[in-house]
């Protein structure tokens, strides 16, 4: 038998259309009966509207217009069916179902720690760094959600066999790539990531470090690559390098 | 005049209302124009949260002129007592785009054999009774991006990816009421956000 507190926890899923059917079975007539959940639930409301228009504005092509008023209006009095196609499909991938949680933690400790570094800086620049900070966070549970989600975990090399790392990967999303225990970069030096498939290894871009030689970055890699067969990590001249010529530093196969 | 532009600033919501009210009575009688200004006044909004969820231009057209189809469709049944014409688009377009999500993410399980997702309803018919002022649009949206990040992951994969609150459990690898716990308290906080009113 549910608590109330166990109930009302359904209050803000319900408001965004989050609940599974089990949980929609029992808190439906609970809300019938219960008048504090049915005003949470109705002052949630309008925060759902806002997450609705909290997203970047893009106007739709011209074209769209006639196809729309012309052709879905005149269905409606001719009936004809919906022009709609179906969704492409996704090419195969490996789903992963665990092992981020620790990393989205380290994730989180890394955004806490870039947020805190900005604090004392001019109010225009916090802002810069906040939206910066939406489009990685925005970009992460994009990938995170991915249909075509592939988990690729890296071991450390040789010269720093502690280092750790993972790699999702989304050929329609992009790369989460979070490393951990990495020896901090040399001066003039910084790593790099690299997804490497059949014909050569394409830069991911760089990879910042912290303190405790952590890293969390998203990357949007280019969707018509081949699949990878493997994803590494090398010690670069600063600013990068078009192909990989430092030491191996982190390698991982699918 | 500056008094007329006081009060058109004060009323944008309730005129707007007006007008697309205005609309659906037209479509409903086969006016083609009326159709036209509808789809002028809210298909940018519409788009670009349909473009959010589905991130592909081409399926985000296809589920742009679903939407409308639906809304002229239904157009006779509007029930002006329930909220603002825009609520109610955005809440059929939302719907509509996470059905495109979740058919995807069926027909890749079914390949690949793991067929775990649930049949989920559609989110609710009734939509906002309140439509926001910009200045509180602002503010939670400020509000929004000083959330935790895990409260705001939650509520982000919940939102636009249409997970429920098991797969998020899941995905992120938490209790599930721990996911609960994350995903009010991150709505709580946008809420309380409303009537602090700017920072």
């Amino acid at each position: 038998m549910s608590t109330h507190d166990e109930l009302r926890a359904n209050a803000a899923g319900y408001v965004l259309g989050s609940l599974d059917a089990e949980e929609r079975r029992t808190f439906e007539p609970h809300l019938a009966e219960c008048a504090e959940c049915r005003a949470e639930v109705a002052s949630l409301r309008p925060i759902a509207g806002v997450l609705a228009t909290a997203v970047p504005q893009v106007t739709p092509r011209t074209e769209l217009r006639d196809r729309v008023v012309s052709q879905a209006f005149g269905s409606m009095t001719t009936r004809l069916p919906s022009a709609s196609k179906g969704g492409e499909a996704r090419p195969e991938r490996k789903r992963i179902h665990a092992g981020v949680p620790s990393w989205v933690a380290l994730a989180a400790a890394v955004v806490i720690a870039i947020g805190a570094a900005t604090y004392a800086v001019r109010v225009q620049r916090q802002m810069g760094a906040l939206q910066a900070r939406f489009d990685q966070t925005q970009a992460t549970a994009a990938v995170l959600a991915a249909p075509d989600l592939a988990r690729i975990d890296l071991q450390g090399q040789p010269v720093a066999p502690d280092a750790r790392a993972r790699a999702l990967w989304s050929r329609s999303r992009g790369l989460v790539f979070t490393a951990a225990n990495l020896p901090p970069a040399p001066a003039g030096k910084a790593y790099q990531v690299w997804v490497v498939t059949a014909q050569m290894p394409i830069s991911a871009g760089l990879l910042t470090t912290d303190g405790t030689g952590a890293g969390t970055q998203y990357y949007d890699t280019p969707s018509d690559i081949a699949a990878p067969v493997a994803v590494a990590v090398t010690l670069e001249p600063l600013g990068g390098v078009p192909s990989p010529t430092g030491e191996k530093y982190l390698v991982g196969m699918p | 005049m500056w008094l007329l532009a006081a009060l058109a600033r004060m009323q944008p919501a309730a005129e707007s209302q007006a007008e697309d009210l205005s609309c659906l009575r037209r479509i409903v009688s086969g006016d083609q124009a009326a159709a036209a200004g509808l789809y002028d006044r809210h298909s940018r909004a519409l788009y670009s949260l349909i473009l959010r969820i589905v991130g592909d231009e081409s399926e985000a057209e296809d589920v742009l002129q679903e939407v409308f189809t639906q809304a002229f469709r239904q157009a006779s049944r509007y029930d002006a007592s329930r909220g603002a014409v825009a609520a109610w688009l955005l809440m059929m377009a939302r719907s509509r785009a996470i059905d495109r999500l979740r058919a995807r993410r069926t027909r890749f399980e079914s390949r690949t054999g793991e067929g775990t997702l649930e049949e989920m309803p559609d989110v609710q018919p009734d939509v906002a009774s309140v439509m926001l002022s910009d200045e509180q649009t602002r503010s939670v949206k400020r509000a929004l991006g000083e959330l935790p990040l895990l409260q705001r992951m939650a509520i982000e994969l919940a939102y636009y990816e249409g997970l429920s609150h098991s797969e998020i459990a899941e995905r992120l690898e938490q209790p599930l009421g721990t996911v609960k716990t994350r995903i009010r308290l991150g709505l709580l906080k946008l809420r309380d956000s409303l009537t602090e009113g700017p920072a």
